[in-house]
């Protein structure tokens, strides 16, 4: 017979609070990418340096959107900066969050400075709008563009330990939670990072993917097997301490085993163990191990790496929705589980999630019109247009 | 770009930050009127005697108060409160049954409380629960009903048990003295037993009053009353896992809870005596309250060892 | 295109007005005043719960329902059935939420028991040390109390209590819980759910005074408190407690 707490019985944090994270992983995953390339000087990801950027901000821009919608007070959000109470890891959300989009938002302004600047001395709309954002200064030479690329890079640095925090502090809101055993571990904070980072990278992959194909454009050959790789070994590292979590609680066998045995046996054998490891992780390893290590025709690493990128962000959601709605499936009595299955219509369903998590590309392409996203695509076929011809310079080879 | 690298006169090129200075200053206003407005809106008395507002505490103390306490009970019903003090409801608070008194005590009895109706409300704690603890009296009321000779069950309990004063008892419980705990068989044995069992040598010393009081209930079982357990009128009240309160109660409203002829009682129920009635058939002057059943009737429960210390 | 330079003394100057601006709101108010005679510095409220006492009426229940004006699903304080069977196998149930009454169940057991749960009050609280906004209260009489205007409702601290006492209320959208009814124990009387319990299973008073009931229990008997391996050191005590309760 199960047993949960009579409070128990309505699941509080709702696919809202597993969306949350998703985004903000795809966040600092995107992020990261970017200041591979400021940073670290990996110019083979120059073709999609920009994008990564810019998505990552445009990415936190929604953000904060799924907690708004799932807050009791959302007019009361502001309390969070206001009356911040430091003991709690969510009162660093306020100030970190703020920090880190303004740091985006400033590494935007000096990368594509010259970009605003070109649009800005037009007529039109476009045009004023860059002029605003260049605080109507439109003023350079090599001088100032050395100053840009130097701060840009800088901004990129000091981005990824606050890209960290900001995705940390999830995870660390949920490893640090005592009450409740399937959260508990010392290696949320590590997970949820890596496990960001692998999102971005595959989010990343996808989109440029699907716009090079709408688009017509030739995909960047050495971009997207760099990515690859470096999607490859993050999703190793991610997917190991996903299983050193579980091996390890299997094998201490605490008290609270035998009722985390029974979630994983009974409420969560689909999504946790047949999803999110085995299909969702090991088949994407298999794909990207071959991808990388095995030399093959153009066409077919593309359908490998947008295939494991695609299956791997799935991959990712599923964790944060395994971690977060699984947590609390169980009960504190450790006696039984509740139920939870997500609206369709509520306000905090399935149909806002969908519209949250797709807004972002819709600003995406706005922003892509006043500067493009993807600098140097070269068009290799008309749009999506089969008929005229697959020319000798066609998609791949 | 290559920042390393120098220009065609051979000298490392400048960089120039003139252009960050209102991108700079842009941000320091912001980031001033955000904290400026952040002191603004804290709540006024945030922070005064911890991390958190302090008229929130004041504001707690301010809800109104729905249950009063037996106190604001006895202002007007102090003589149902004097019943129900010394009987075996005693611990019973008037509003568990009764429901929130506030308002009742507030319009001073102009709005009604409310007055439980039926069986239920008495079932509520008095029907069998096996997590209940043992000494806790539970009733199988039909049972109860055929073993006192009730033939008609849409009658309610309170048509023999008074609600404040369910056992008529003549004296306080709590001003009995203590007595060894009598240990029934359910208060380790799950089955119900018939009274007559078989003691096993090996079996752990339970207390019975034969025990201690073998002439009494040798004499007992030769008379009228027989049948009745020895705590249906030496009511016993658990304590503690070892002692416990006991008294008899010889109120002639508790003889009567069996023996009062009503039309709701069966053919078979014990004989029925008209009451007040009887005291005027008995030529006994009614309304003479020191009159008990037992001072005629002895002969039909047991005969009373002279006992220093008994509870006569 | 140039820009106007600004000299270095006008930058200093606009720089040193600004923090001046941030001393307008850090003079306190004026003392939030504390009513009446009740002074929470003498007091340090804890509760203890007798468990061989208790008989599942559901009086306590449906008395905090009607003093706090509790929504129906949530409880901020309940019974629970515990029922071992012959087998070894414990079953636990609480009460039907409409009745507040115990069904009755068919079933040998060996052994059963009632056991009240609520707010423990504890002493380091997780539920206190996760709200990100200061909405949650550590009273100096040991209350811990919910801000019911400052909470934002984000549920952290549902998620946080080991207990679960707490719920996020659908009427107010901010976090409910056990309040030991504040506004009757400042007031010299007990919470509602100790007042009307019949069997005395329920017992509250003053740690501060050892000549208190309470004080005077926690001395006679043992006790224990609920999973202490999570150090929170709850001020709820529990006599009789079986080791199949969590």
């Amino acid at each position: 017979m199960t047993f949960v707490f009579p409070n128990e019985a309505n699941v509080t944090w709702t696919v809202m609070i597993v969306l949350y994270p998703f985004i903000t992983g795809l966040v600092a995953g995107a992020f990261i990418v970017s200041s591979l390339f400021h940073v670290f000087g990996k110019s083979n990801l120059k073709a999609v340096a920009r994008y990564s950027l810019v998505s990552a901000f445009v990415f936190l821009l929604f953000a904060p959107l799924p907690l708004l919608v799932h807050l009791g007070h959302p007019e009361r959000a502001f309390n969070i900066m206001i009356t911040p109470n430091f003991s709690s890891a969510m009162a660093g959300f306020g100030y970190i969050y703020a920090a880190y989009l303004l740091l985006v938002l400033l590494e935007i302004w000096f990368s594509l400075r010259s970009e605003f600047i070109a649009r800005a001395k037009g007529r039109g709309l476009t045009a004023w709008i860059c002029r605003v954002i260049m605080l109507y200064n439109l003023d350079e030479d090599e001088s100032t563009k050395r100053a840009d690329f130097k701060i840009t890079r800088f901004l990129a640095g000091l981005g990824i330990p606050l890209a960290c925090l900001l995705h940390g502090y999830v995870g660390f809101l949920f490893g640090a939670l005592k009450a409740n055993p399937w959260w508990s571990t010392p290696l949320m904070f590590v997970i949820f990072i890596f496990s960001a980072i692998v999102s971005g990278i595959a989010v990343i992959i996808f989109h440029y993917f699907v716009v090079s194909w709408i688009n017509g454009w030739r995909v960047d050959q050495v971009c997207v097997r760099t990515l690859a790789k470096y999607l490859w070994g993050f999703m190793i590292v991610a997917v190991s301490l996903e299983l050193l979590e579980i091996l390890s609680l299997a094998y201490k066998q605490t008290e609270e085993w035998e009722v985390l045995r029974t979630l994983i046996d009974q409420k969560l054998f689909f999504t946790y163990i047949v999803l999110q490891f085995l299909i969702l992780s090991l088949i994407p390893f298999l794909m990207l191990g071959v991808a990388s290590l095995v030399k093959l025709k153009d066409r077919l690493a593309y359908a490998l790496i947008w295939t494991a990128s695609t299956m791997l962000l799935l991959q990712v959601l599923l964790m944060r929705w395994n971690v977060v709605i699984g947590g609390q499936l169980l009960s504190k009595s450790l006696r039984g589980f509740t139920n939870y299955l997500p609206g369709i219509w509520d306000r905090e369903g399935l149909i806002v999630a969908a519209i949250i998590f797709t807004l972002p590309f819709g600003i995406l392409y706005v922003f892509h019109r006043i500067i493009p996203l993807f600098p140097g695509a070269v068009k290799v076929r008309a749009r999506t247009n089969r008929q005229a011809a697959d020319t000798t310079a066609g998609i791949g080879n | 770009m290559n920042i390393n690298e120098k220009n065609s006169k051979g000298a490392t090129p400048r960089t120039s930050y003139r252009h960050t200075f209102r991108l700079a200053v842009l941000i320091i206003i912001l980031v001033l009127a955000a904290l400026l407005v952040r002191q603004i809106l804290v709540p006024e008395s945030f922070g005064l005697k911890g991390y958190y507002r302090a008229a929130a505490v004041d504001e707690a103390r301010e809800f109104p108060i729905r249950h009063v306490g037996e106190k604001a009970c006895i202002e007007c019903h102090d003589d149902i409160a004097s019943l129900h003090d010394k009987d075996a409801h005693a611990a019973v608070p008037c509003e568990s049954c009764h429901g929130p008194g506030a308002d009742h005590a507030q319009a001073e009895g102009e709005t009604a409380i409310l007055i439980p109706e039926g069986k239920d409300p008495c079932l509520a704690c008095h029907r069998p629960l096996d997590a209940r603890p043992s000494a806790f009296p539970q009733i199988r009321w039909r049972e109860h009903y055929q073993f006192v000779g009730v033939k008609d069950t849409s009658i309610d309990c309170i048509e023999c048990h008074s609600p404040h004063e369910p056992l008529f008892m003549d004296r306080d419980i709590r001003s009995a003295r203590l007595h060894p705990l009598i240990h029934r068989c359910q208060d380790c044995h799950t089955e119900r037993f018939d009274r007559d069992f078989h003691r096993p040598k090996s079996h752990p010393a339970i207390f019975e009053c034969s025990y201690c009081h073998k002439e009494i209930v040798e004499d007992f079982s030769r008379r009228a009353h027989s049948e009745i357990q020895c705590s249906t009128c030496h009511m016993f009240f658990k304590e503690s896992d070892f002692a416990g309160r006991i008294i008899r109660d010889s109120d002639p409203r508790f003889c009567l809870l069996c023996h009062r002829e009503a039309d709701f009682r069966s053919s078979d129920a014990p004989p029925g005596i008209k009451w007040p009635g009887h005291l005027e058939d008995v030529a006994m002057e009614p309304g003479d309250t020191k009159k008990r059943c037992v001072d005629c009737h002895r002969e039909m429960i047991h005969k009373i060892m002279e006992r220093p210390d008994s509870n006569e | 295109m140039s820009d106007k330079r600004w000299t270095r003394r006008e930058l200093v100057k606009l720089l040193a007005a600004a923090p001046s601006l941030l001393l307008i709101r850090c003079v306190p108010s004026p003392q939030s005043g504390e009513a009446s005679d009740y002074k929470a510095s003498e007091h340090y409220w804890g509760y203890a719960v007798d468990t061989t006492r208790c008989i599942g009426c559901g009086n306590c229940m449906r008395a905090c329902r009607a003093e706090n004006d509790v929504s129906a699903g949530f409880y901020r304080t309940w019974v629970e059935r515990y029922r071992v069977g012959l087998d070894g196998e414990t079953q636990v149930d609480v009460a039907d939420p409409e009745t507040l009454a115990f069904e009755e169940l068919s079933g040998e057991v060996s052994k059963a028991f009632f056991i009240p749960k609520l707010c423990n009050h504890c002493e380091k609280s997780v539920c206190t040390q996760v709200c990100p906004v200061g909405a949650s209260i550590h009273t100096p009489d040991g209350v811990v109390l919910v801000d019911d205007k400052h909470c934002i409702g984000c549920g952290y601290c549902v998620q946080a209590c080991p207990y679960g006492s707490r719920f996020i209320d659908p009427h107010t959208h901010t976090a409910g819980k056990c309040t030991l009814c504040y506004h009757r124990i400042t007031k010299g009387e007990e919470p509602a759910c100790v007042a009307m319990c019949p069997t005395g299973a329920r017992i509250f008073g003053d740690l501060n005074d050892p000549r208190s009931k309470l004080s005077t229990i926690l001395r006679q008997n043992r006790y224990r408190v609920l999973r202490p391996e999570m150090g929170t050191h709850p001020k709820c005590y529990y006599q009789g407690l079986d080791r199949e309760v969590v």
